[in-house]
């Protein structure tokens, strides 16, 4: 059966297709239409994705929508009424919103696609987490837990899930939080008040946590409380999100942790402000940890099994997912490479083939490239027209020549093969440096991703080295392999992986296997062999601002504007001369 | 040939929070505007232009950071900055850079001619501003440097279109012409319409809601927080939208 998933109208629309049960292409819409978190129907993505399968849209089975949208609708509108009066000034932007474009979704697939409409299905959102999560992961029973801002009602779902190759699925959610009630939402407060974007820089509240101390764990414990029956509930007193066109916390909670941080002012760790921002984030990451961690220790017991697949948006914050796998009793956890909304997209397509159509299941493949592919003869093209030096040259050449200039101070731009599908590049559209050096730290995050100063790096290790340098539970090498865990540097290492380090002694750590990405394995081995540490900064490749780069002329465009050094697509080099581009380029302007 | 807004200039330019917060505004048009030259670039097969492209997106880039330094000078001078944002975005049509540019589904000499059109309303703006900023000779410095620049871009633009489509120069900066027109009217229509739909559905809301709401509230309270057990999925035949 040819399945095509679609994610879409909330933010990170994505496109899936899966031809007999497995995945065959898969792609944010972002990475097609340069525009960061792009929220549009995925028009883009669809073509890239049925032309990469040679697939007509009349040949397609089915297309199946990531949620309801219908059931969505309701939760807007119970929402707005619950609120009734206050909810008057977001009630036209829901409406319009929703009636606009969300309610029509089938729609929009039919006309978009031109397909008949009985073609097009819906599934639950956080069904289709579960799904992204365990259908892609090697594992036959696991337990379910997938939390995010909200879908239609859930915002936090567990339950427990089987496959067998060649045999039936079942996934079975149990229970569920209901909206307003939100793990995701709760963060994303917190992300407001700290001055940064809400569904971009949760990231940065996790960063930031590291160098606060959690004293205000207790208000936050106060605003986010546990229930009698295991579960949670935000005292709504403090949240505005339900009910305000604007803001996602209310001045209670303003009276609670003091005026939000000014978006325009740089957070300086070195003022008792600063410091104080820091420690609301660090009280907020602790709360949200030692809730999430308690109800999958519950379902852990529930179930009494030894795996966990998460998913959902705030399967993104690896210090609770390491957290998670060292105090809740699994022995492996899986989060998907793309375990928020653009997953769905993938998973909805599982799901349907699996569940919906009763197809047997069949395991897919267990790596994260399912984008479109570098090529290296238009970066050839591209950089001849304009003058730089490029060369075409073997695996083992290029390896050592990377190693070398890696091992000399430079920063490479680093393409290989099919784009990854989630917001991590792990290897395939990565920028790559020297761990050892903190300057190299300050170098890119100043110069290259234009970032704030606080926000660490991920370093990227060879799996058969990764406890050498980082010190691994049982399960830690799993949770790495798509950078989902946060894990410390042992001590001995640490200065020689400043550049990786976090201020709290630890790295949000990818480790490679040799089967998922071959080269980047050797090059890691190669550098390990010449410099004594297998380890290298592996951080996505772009600028501050922008989606990851999908093209080479995009990667060409990143590496001409950041002042990189390399740039490699598969087996071609292209070096940087920065005298004679620089006069170049002023002589055209 | 401006002299019609001048007065409006002066109120605009003379209030310190005004004149921060739309130097923040620019930076950040700015730093669009370079994203979709950047992008341009990517996608053009002339590396002559691609060379230009790249030019003018790293001056955007500048330009961002420049507007960006001196609005926030200008804000911490400020005992309230009050909000981030006016109403709507509050920009006029020479201050919207490329204006949401669909660089992908749009000829090259189409761009150019955008480009050259849009630098025009710049560098004619920004000359406006200039002459409203004696009392700021900081920021008067920054809008004059800027100006500068605008107009080698609105030059290179011209020579890049002559250069690439000599015949149909005139006829593209014409049609880009009215399609800012085009662009400004829908804009308009837009803000009316949204500003009538908000009147409507606000008293729909006040007219309609009420006795929904409260049997809303009265479900509420019976709801319970904490776990709910999940809607039998086995009975799903995935058609549904509820």
């Amino acid at each position: 059966m040819k399945i095509l998933g679609i994610s879409a109208f909330y933010h990170d629309a994505a496109a899936a297709l899966t031809i007999d049960g497995l995945p065959v292409a898969a792609v944010q819409e972002e990475r097609l239409s340069r525009s960061k978190n792009d929220p549009a129907f995925p028009l883009r993505a669809i073509e890239w994705c049925l032309d990469q399968a040679a697939v007509e849209p009349e040949d397609l089975d089915a297309v199946i929508f990531y949620e309801r949208p219908a059931l969505k609708f309701d939760r807007v509108l119970t929402t707005l009424l619950r609120g009734f009066p206050h909810s008057w000034r977001i009630f036209p932007k829901a409406m319009k919103n929703m009636v606009g474009e969300k309610l029509w979704v089938r729609g929009i697939i039919s006309a978009q696609l031109g397909i008949p409409v009985k073609r097009v299905h819906f599934t639950d959102h956080h069904l289709s987490h579960a799904a992204a999560a365990f259908l892609t992961a090697p594992t036959e029973r696991a337990a379910i837990l997938s939390a995010d801002g909200v879908g239609e009602w859930a915002t936090l779902t567990v339950g427990q899930a089987r496959k067998q190759t060649g045999g039936s699925t079942e996934i079975s959610l149990r229970r569920e939080v209901r909206f307003p009630h939100s793990l995701g939402l709760f963060y994303s407060a917190f992300t407001a008040w700290l001055g940064f974007q809400v569904n971009e820089g949760e990231y940065k509240v996790m960063g930031l946590a590291a160098y606060g101390t959690p004293r205000f764990a207790g208000e936050v414990r106060r605003i986010l409380q546990r229930t009698p029956d295991g579960a949670f509930a935000l005292d709504l007193r403090y949240f505005d999100y339900h009910q305000a066109v604007d803001a996602a916390y209310s001045r209670r909670f303003v009276e609670l942790f003091g005026p939000p941080r000014d978006r325009f002012e740089p957070i300086d760790l070195a003022t008792p402000l600063g410091q104080h921002q820091a420690d609301v984030a660090a009280s907020a990451q602790l709360v949200l940890e030692e809730v999430i961690v308690d109800i999958a220790a519950a379902l852990q017991r529930e179930t009494g099994l030894a795996d966990l697949c998460l998913g959902g948006g705030v399967a993104l914050n690896g210090v609770a997912n390491a957290r998670i796998l060292r105090e809740a009793g699994y022995e492996r956890i899986f989060v998907p490479s793309a375990p928020g909304d653009a997953g769905c997209a993938l998973g909805a397509a599982l799901w349907a083939d699996r569940i919906l159509f009763g197809q047997p299941h069949r395991d897919c493949a267990d790596h994260p490239f399912w984008g479109p592919a570098v090529e290296p003869g238009d970066l050839a093209q591209l950089a001849a027209e304009d003058g730089l030096p490029f060369e075409r040259v073997g695996d083992a050449a290029l390896i050592d020549r990377m190693v070398d200039a890696i091992g000399h101070g430079a920063i490479v731009g680093w393409m290989e093969g099919a784009a990854e599908f989630g917001p991590r590049a792990l290897g395939h559209r990565s920028i790559l440096a020297d761990p050892g050096d903190a300057a190299m730290r300050d170098r890119i995050n100043r110069d290259i991703k234009f970032r704030e100063s606080f926000r660490p790096f991920a370093p990227v290790v060879p799996a058969e080295h990764a406890a050498t340098y980082f010190e691994l539970p049982a399960g830690g090498a799993r949770l790495g392999r798509f950078m989902s865990g946060v894990f410390p540097v042992r001590p001995e290492w640490r200065n020689r992986l400043r550049a990786v380090t976090h201020v709290d002694g630890t790295a949000r750590v990818q480790i490679v296997e040799p089967a998922m990405a071959p080269r980047l394995h050797a090059l890691l081995i190669a550098y390990g062999r010449r410099y004594g540490v297998p380890v290298l900064l592996n951080t996505s490749f772009n600028l501050a601002g922008d989606p990851i780069v999908t093209s080479a002329a995009e990667g060409y465009s990143t590496f001409r504007r950041a002042g990189m050094d390399l740039l490699v697509a598969d087996n071609l080099m292209v070096r940087r001369e920065h005298i004679r581009q620089d006069h170049k380029l002023e002589a055209v302007a | 040939m401006m002299g019609w807004r001048a007065p409006i200039d002066r109120v605009v330019w003379g209030d310190p929070r005004r004149r921060a917060r739309k130097l923040l505004q620019f930076a950040e048009v700015e730093a669009q505007g370079a994203r979709d030259l950047f992008r341009t670039a990517e996608i053009t097969r002339d590396p002559l232009l691609r060379r230009r492209l790249f030019a003018h997106g790293r001056d955007e880039v500048r330009h961002a950071a420049l507007f960006r330094e001196r609005g926030l000078a200008l804000r911490r001078t400020l005992a309230d900055p009050g909000p981030d944002s006016a109403l709507g975005d509050g920009l006029i049509p020479g201050e919207r850079g490329f204006d949401r540019l669909k660089v992908e589904k749009e000829s090259m000499v189409a761009l150019l001619a955008f480009i050259h059109l849009s630098e025009r309303a710049a560098a004619h703006a920004f000359a406006a501003y200039g002459a409203a900023l004696d009392h700021d000779p900081e920021t008067q410095a920054v809008i004059a440097r800027i100006a500068r620049d605008e107009e080698g871009h609105m030059r290179y633009s011209l020579d890049e279109l002559a250069r690439l489509a000599p015949d149909r120069r005139r006829r593209a900066v014409w049609v880009a012409r009215l399609r800012r027109l085009w662009r400004a009217y829908l804009r308009l229509a837009l803000i009316l319409a949204d500003m009538i739909s908000r009147a409507i559905l606000t008293l729909l809301y006040f007219l309609l809601l009420p006795p929904f709401a409260w049997m809303a509230k009265r479900a509420a309270r019976r709801e319970a927080a904490g776990w709910h057990t999940c809607t039998d999925q086995s009975r799903d035949d995935g058609g549904g939208q509820y």
